[in-house]
């Protein structure tokens, strides 16, 4: 069990989400760096789906009262266990009591805490991550509270341990920079058609800002604006996680795991998988540049980004 | 005579089929039954098919399936007429009792120049399609509205719309499953519940499916 002492202003339980819902307008959900979660599992002995607590900017403070093993992934953090720092990316061992105490989020958005086990709240339809539009999955569907008890499952695999692993996983999985500002490889949309050209070059060449108004539904950018030349009444269309929008005002929205599963704004590119989680790391007032990559990039990268998590669960089992 | 479908990727895990263009109730048949008929396939690695008005996506595994391939299946699937029977899907008609006592039937009613009981009358007459759900999970997208009842949303969306709220916007009528913010019109309430996580089947409606409100005592 982990009790949460001091509940940070944003941090839910998330596992990779829910699939097969979306015709009844249940989006994933999920946690918005996937690589992040599944590394941070694969440390602590889990299979790359258990549940973890998403933490947002902000400090916090949770015990756990039971002997486990925990990983820190995604954002960088001053963070201190048991009064001691705690290295990200290591499995880290704790005993009753210890408390794990986040002071804050140094770059980066969301902290990964992984447990070994999991945090098995009850799944609610297929998955355990918090949904909190439809106010259901993690913790009765709400952000977390101090006072909430946190059910921890068992581990699926013994977990790594040692010293130097921190480094060990950094080599494995080549993930050792997640916040690098390289521009974030991009597929073109389905509405691509109506942006001519000349726009869509400008758009590729934009230096975006991520706005103040970014959640785990989306997230908006500021910069220059665009007009897809679209009809008004485009009819609604499906939509992923991912999938850059241009709303009338012109600045785009790129929505995530909560967002909406269908939009009625034109989308004209969409993020590939498997960077869609270092946009969500980006700050608000941080840069964001796209550019253009064809669908076999896009599948050689999760390709790549699967091996690697398979070389890091042989090297943690 | 239709369009052949229109192939477009969504990103690397999810495929777009566009079918026409517009919000019209034989072409979103259309779609719909397209989206059953790939269910029905199972094909290995298929997630989901989520189906709008006038297209489709099918989201895959990506690690799983090519989506080359996957279109050129599904090219073949719905050539060979799965899709071609419209008004497949769960076949169910939902009786939905309505209390028509909404805060903007008045304002409706004085808008399209109709009594109110007429605007009840002429919202509780058709059975409407469920051309999609969208927005938020459960929120069916109903339709077509009687044309004498078309209205735009309001300029100010409400920034709380209570759950089982019966509303109008453009020609089409939906039912708010939970408490959100909202821009159409309130015509009245129901009681029924549209969506429960905990239920199973989750949501009352479905894709395909068609609803009858049936005016109650407020």
């Amino acid at each position: 069990m982990i009790t949460v002492i001091k509940a940070p202003p944003f941090a839910t339980v998330q596992d990779l989400g829910r699939s097969g819902h979306r015709s009844v307008a249940v989006p994933p959900a999920g946690a918005l760096d996937r690589r992040a979660i599944q590394i941070g599992n694969l440390l602590v002995g889990n299979e790359t789906g258990a549940a973890a607590v998403e933490w947002a900017i902000g400090a916090g403070e949770i015990r756990f009262d039971c002997r486990t093993t925990v990983a820190l992934t995604g954002a960088s953090a001053d963070v201190e266990l048991a009064g001691r720092v705690a290295l990200p990316h290591a499995a880290l061992n704790v005993v009753p009591g210890d408390t794990l105490r986040v002071n804050r989020l140094v770059q980066g958005s969301w902290l990964y805490i992984c447990v070994a086990g999991g945090i098995e709240v009850p799944p609610v339809l297929g998955s355990r991550s918090t949904y909190l539009p439809g106010s259901f999955g993690g913790v009765a569907g709400r952000t977390l509270r101090a006072g909430d008890r946190l059910p921890i499952g068992t581990p699926a695999r013994p977990r790594l341990a040692g010293a130097g692993e921190s480094e060990r996983a950094g080599e494995i999985t080549d993930w050792g920079t997640p916040h690098s500002a390289a521009p974030l490889a991009v597929l073109a949309g389905p509405d691509r058609r109506f942006l001519p050209d000349a726009e869509w070059a400008r758009f590729l060449d934009t230096e975006f800002r991520v706005s103040n108004a970014v959640n785990r539904s989306g997230y908006r950018l500021h910069g220059p604006a665009f007009h897809p030349d679209a009809p008004a009444d485009l009819p609604s269309v499906p939509t992923c996680a991912g999938a850059i929008q241009i709303p009338v005002d012109g600045n785009p929205i790129v929505l995530m795991p909560d967002g909406p599963t269908v939009g009625g704004y034109p989308i004209v590119a969409v993020i590939i998988s498997t960077e869609i989680g270092r946009l969500a790391q980006r700050r608000p007032g941080e840069g964001v540049r796209f550019h253009q990559v064809e669908l076999a990039a896009a599948r050689d990268a999760l390709r790549r980004d699967a091996a690697a998590l398979e070389r890091l669960a042989r090297a943690s089992s | 005579m239709s369009d052949p479908p229109h192939f477009a990727p969504l990103g690397d895990s999810a495929l777009t089929i566009r079918f026409g263009r517009g919000i019209d109730p034989r072409l979103n048949a259309r779609v719909t039954a397209a989206a059953y008929g790939i269910r029905e396939l199972a094909l290995p690695g298929v997630l989901d098919v989520v189906p709008a008005y006038d297209s489709l996506a099918v989201f895959f595994d990506p690690l799983a399936l090519d989506p080359r391939l996957l279109e050129e299946r599904l090219r073949g699937a719905i050539g060979q007429g799965n899709s071609a029977a419209p008004g497949v899907g769960t076949g169910r008609t939902h009786l939905v009792p309505v209390r028509y006592d909404g805060p903007d039937l008045e304002w409706v009613a004085a808008q399209v120049g109709l009594s109110r009981d007429e605007v009840i009358r002429r919202h509780a007459e058709p059975t409407y399609q469920v051309y999609f759900l969208g927005f938020v999970p459960g929120f069916g997208y109903l339709g077509p509205l009687d044309p004498s009842l078309v209205l735009p949303r309001r300029s100010e969306p409400r920034r709380r719309v209570p759950p089982g709220s019966v509303a109008i916007a453009g020609a089409q009528t939906g039912i708010y499953p939970l408490e959100t913010p909202g821009g159409w019109h309130l015509l009245g309430r129901t009681d029924l519940v549209l969506f429960d996580a905990q239920r199973e089947p989750p949501s009352l409606f479905a894709p395909g499916d068609h609803v009858h409100f049936v005016p109650v005592a407020s």
